[in-house]
């Protein structure tokens, strides 16, 4: 599709006084611009940490992670904030702040310390808010926000900075599902639309397969499967990595999967032992 | 003006009236400066002197024979030395007063010493408590002490060419304009002496004024300003270590007197509390203050 | 822009307070005159050698407190820190004590020592917090400061508890604070001392708008967390100990003057910063001079002006909030 954006060399990574098994254990990974991956698991299976360590926040134990061609933990904050805008699940700001000035945050990686925003750094926070629908919140405090249109804020935030990769860590789990769809929907169509590099931390497996040009399918460290969602998703990789009977169907041309009732329940196709 | 004229008188009423007092209270009931009531079957032999003032004093009226515990700060007479030291005297470690096993021990009289003086009450050890801060202070602890002690003729004696010493330096004062006198107890904050305090009755009788007279207390808290406004003649430094190091400083050097480097020293520890080495003092300010004006 | 101008002016005329007003009992026309030299040498003196540098020195160094006070709420995301959190007070009280007791020679031995004791406190309250690793952690930078602070703080009670009552008095008079130390040359040598982290932490301004989301989020924008930690905590020491060395321990100018500054004009530091420098410095320019003028001629120690001061705005700014 484009340029490998960021890309993982048997990356592993050990926590110092952690156990034995490695949280990430040799993955390797090649994300390019304008494609969508989503990394999915159970708790523990590394995905966050695998986001980390793309992001350079955590330096890998063994093998490699490179961003843009260099090692991920080499690139100064700054300099990679030009390029990577990031949503993370919670975020609480300290002091009240209107959702324009909390936009302009995104234009701070491009700002030098004593220098004010210009006319292109106020143009680029309009069209953020404009393409993520907030602008009509422009003058609202945070504070004020619902969980989604914050969601949405900090998503206009992160195209602000005018990356060339976006990031979302599990950016939907506290959210409803008007917005849970919504903020997949805008994240699909800005990878596509800019030619971003998308990488989602997610625990929703149904929605990621329908949004995300390829899967990274987790399990104790390892990348169990890395392929497209028909690819990856079956009833034997999603039992193994899930540890519970899935039944399989389709929406869409796309695999999805619904967890069966142990107890007392229905008995559905292809429930292993 | 006025108030320069009034403060000598007022030194010598106080000084002159110290015994007085005591005298209309009547023998047996000794009254201390803190209104206790002091009470001691026999004349003490095993005195714990807890200021050095009192210290002094026991020793010049002949008592120094029975003292048998001082501070750690007490430095005079040179007999004290061989004296073993109870720490400090104020706030005092009752244990170590109690090793001493005394039957009267001096104080200071502060608030501090209250619960050291009800411990050894209740132990059943005579206390009594003066004030040692100026000449008219003093007067009254010499009567009490040369009464408790059984030594009242010589305190009386004492008490009396002391009295006499001081009607006489105050009636043989230049009548000529006085020199004005600035003495700083401390820099950062600036703390000058008041009237009240014994170095500032000391320097009145040696026949100079104190810079800040009409401050009704031992010492005050001022900015530099003010005391430059005062423009005293010269700086009294009453200390072993010479001239002080603040003196140098730019801000200090704005005092005309620091400036142009009037200062005149004195030494020793008459200058620092009231004792019966008054009138020496009194002299060597006053030989100082000659000195200084015949430059 | 009207309230840059109205920050300037209040800071213009705080300054004039401080010239004009004063024990020395002057004429505003004396002033004026003393000012451009003319006068009996006294009043003269007086205004150009003592009021003026006064009214300077207290300017820059509430301003660096305020500055300082609102680098540290940003640093440790606590609206309640305040400089002296981090432990130099205690050391700088306990260097100025030591020296005041066992009476240490020199006219600078005093501010000298105070900055050595504090500069002693901020290494080792540094080396505390790095105990958990390599990462500044702001909880623990908070505790170290309070355990070193309390550390300090009993050692000058044990100095003091064998030191003689004169001196005792002096070293506790010494801690609360005051400008009677001010001239033009311990005025330049704070100001040319201070313009340093003053500006170091300015530069910091946008990191530390984005240190208010969490240290994550700043770092996704941007931030090099780690080194912003360091920078603002050593540049906002070093400006506190040379604070303390010049004028003693003065309260409530660090932990008020952000929060109203903030109140009236944002949080953004980048506006935030200045205003609060000029705010602090008009705070304690004003309670200097009512500190020396209150009760002429006794001169207040100026931490008490400001406490006087400052708790009734907190009071007032507590109840803001609470709506």
């Amino acid at each position: 599709m484009g340029e490998v954006i960021f890309e993982a060399r048997n990356a592993t990574y050990r926590y110092p006084s952690g156990p034995d098994t490695p949280a990430v254990a040799a993955v390797s990974l090649s994300i390019e611009s304008g494609e969508l991956v989503a990394i999915v698991g159970p708790n523990g299976s590394g995905k966050t940490t695998l986001l980390r360590l793309m992001l350079g926040t955590v330096e890998p134990t063994g093998g490699e992670v490179l961003a843009f061609g260099r090692r991920a933990t080499e690139w100064k904050r700054r300099d990679l904030a030009q390029r990577i805008g990031v949503v993370s699940q919670r975020e609480e700001a300290a002091f009240p702040l209107r959702v324009r000035q909390a936009v302009l945050f995104g234009r701070y990686p491009h700002l030098g310390p004593l220098e004010a925003p210009g006319a292109n750094d106020v143009a680029a926070v309009d069209r953020a808010l404009e393409r993520c629908d907030v602008a009509h919140l422009s003058d609202r405090w945070i504070a004020t926000l619902s969980g989604g249109e914050w969601q949405r804020v900090r998503v206009a935030r992160a195209l602000a900075q005018e990356p060339q990769a976006l990031a979302l860590d599990e950016a939907t789990a506290s959210l409803d599902i008007r917005h849970e769809m919504e903020l997949f929907e805008l994240t699909a169509q800005l990878v596509k639309e800019n030619k971003l590099a998308g990488v989602l931390v997610t625990h929703h497996v149904n929605l990621a397969a329908r949004f995300a040009d390829r899967l990274v399918v987790m399990y104790r460290g390892a990348a169990r499967a890395i392929g497209s969602p028909a690819d990856v998703l079956t009833g034997d990789v999603l039992e193994e990595v899930f540890q519970w009977p899935v039944a399989m169907t389709e929406w869409d041309g796309v695999p999805q999967f619904v967890a069966l009732r142990r107890l007392g329940g229905e008995e559905g196709e292809g429930d292993n032992d | 003006m006025l108030l320069r004229n009034l403060t000598i008188p007022a030194v010598m009423a106080t000084v002159l009236l110290a015994c007085e007092s005591r005298e209309q209270q009547g023998e047996g009931s000794l009254v201390d400066d803190t209104g206790h009531h002091v009470s001691l079957a026999r004349p003490p032999t095993r005195i714990v002197s807890l200021a050095p003032g009192h210290t002094e004093l026991l020793f010049a009226i002949g008592a120094g024979d029975r003292v048998v515990g001082r501070t750690r700060w007490c430095d005079y007479p040179p007999a004290v030395d061989a004296i073993p030291s109870v720490g400090d005297g104020l706030n005092p470690n009752v244990e170590s007063i109690l090793a001493r096993n005394p039957d009267l021990v001096v104080f200071y009289a502060s608030p501090s010493n209250e619960p050291a003086i009800a411990r050894l009450e209740q132990l059943g050890i005579a206390t009594v408590s003066m004030l040692t801060d100026d000449l008219a202070d003093f007067i009254r602890a010499a009567d009490l002490l040369g009464t408790l002690t059984s030594e009242k003729d010589r305190s009386d004696s004492l008490i009396g060419w002391l009295q006499h010493e001081v009607s006489t330096f105050e009636a043989t004062r230049s009548t000529e304009t006085l020199p004005t006198v600035l003495m700083v107890a401390w820099d950062n904050p600036p703390i000058v002496i008041g009237s009240t305090s014994f170095l500032s009755q000391i320097v009145e009788l040696a026949g100079a004024r104190n810079a800040f007279a009409d401050v009704d207390r031992p010492s005050l808290t001022v900015s530099i300003e003010t005391i430059v406004e005062r423009d005293a003649d010269l700086v009294l430094i009453a200390s072993d270590s010479g001239i002080p190091a603040w003196a140098e400083r730019p801000e200090w050097r704005v005092v005309p007197a620091v400036r142009d480097r009037r200062f005149v020293v004195v030494t020793g520890t008459e200058f620092s509390r009231p004792s019966f080495r008054a009138p020496d003092a009194i002299r060597r300010v006053r030989t100082v203050l000659q000195e200084w004006q015949q430059r | 822009m009207t309230r840059w101008i109205g920050l300037v002016a209040a800071a213009i005329a705080a300054l004039l307070i401080g010239v004009a007003v004063g024990p020395a009992d002057l004429t505003l026309g004396a002033v004026g005159d003393a000012l451009l030299g003319r006068g009996n040498d006294a009043t003269v003196a007086i205004v150009r050698d003592l009021r003026l540098p006064r009214a300077l020195l207290a300017f820059v160094v509430g301003g660096s407190l305020a500055v300082t006070g609102a680098a540290l709420q940003a640093l440790v995301r606590n609206p309640l820190a305040d400089p002296y959190l981090l432990g130099l007070s205690g050391g700088a009280g306990l260097g100025a004590v030591a020296a005041i007791v066992f009476k240490v020679g020199g006219m600078w031995a005093v501010p000298l020592a105070a900055l050595g004791g504090a500069l002693l406190a901020i290494a080792l309250v540094y080396r505390l917090a790095l105990v958990s690793g390599a990462v500044l952690d702001a909880r623990v930078l908070l505790l170290s400061g309070v355990v070193v602070g309390a550390f300090a703080a009993s050692l000058m009670g044990a100095i003091m508890a064998i030191s003689p009552a004169p001196e005792v008095r002096n070293a506790l008079l010494w801690l609360l604070g005051g400008f009677d130390a001010a001239s033009w040359s311990a005025l330049g040598v704070f100001s040319v001392y201070a313009a340093v982290p003053l500006v170091v932490i300015y530069r910091q301004n946008r990191p530390l708008d984005l240190l208010s989301l969490g240290e994550e989020p700043a770092a996704f924008l941007g931030a090099d967390v780690e080194r912003l930690k360091r920078v603002l905590y050593v540049a906002a020491s070093l400006l506190t100990a040379a604070a303390v060395s010049v004028s003693g321990i003065i309260g409530f100018v660090g932990l008020v003057v952000p929060h109203a500054i903030r109140l009236l004009w944002g949080h953004l530091h980048r506006s935030l910063l200045p205003a609060a420098f000029l705010l602090g410095g008009v705070l304690l320019v004003v309670a200097d001079a009512i500190a020396r003028t209150a009760f002429a001629p006794l001169s207040l120690p100026v931490g008490v002006v400001t406490a006087l001061i400052g708790v009734p705005v907190f009071v007032l700014l507590v109840r803001r909030w609470a709506k």
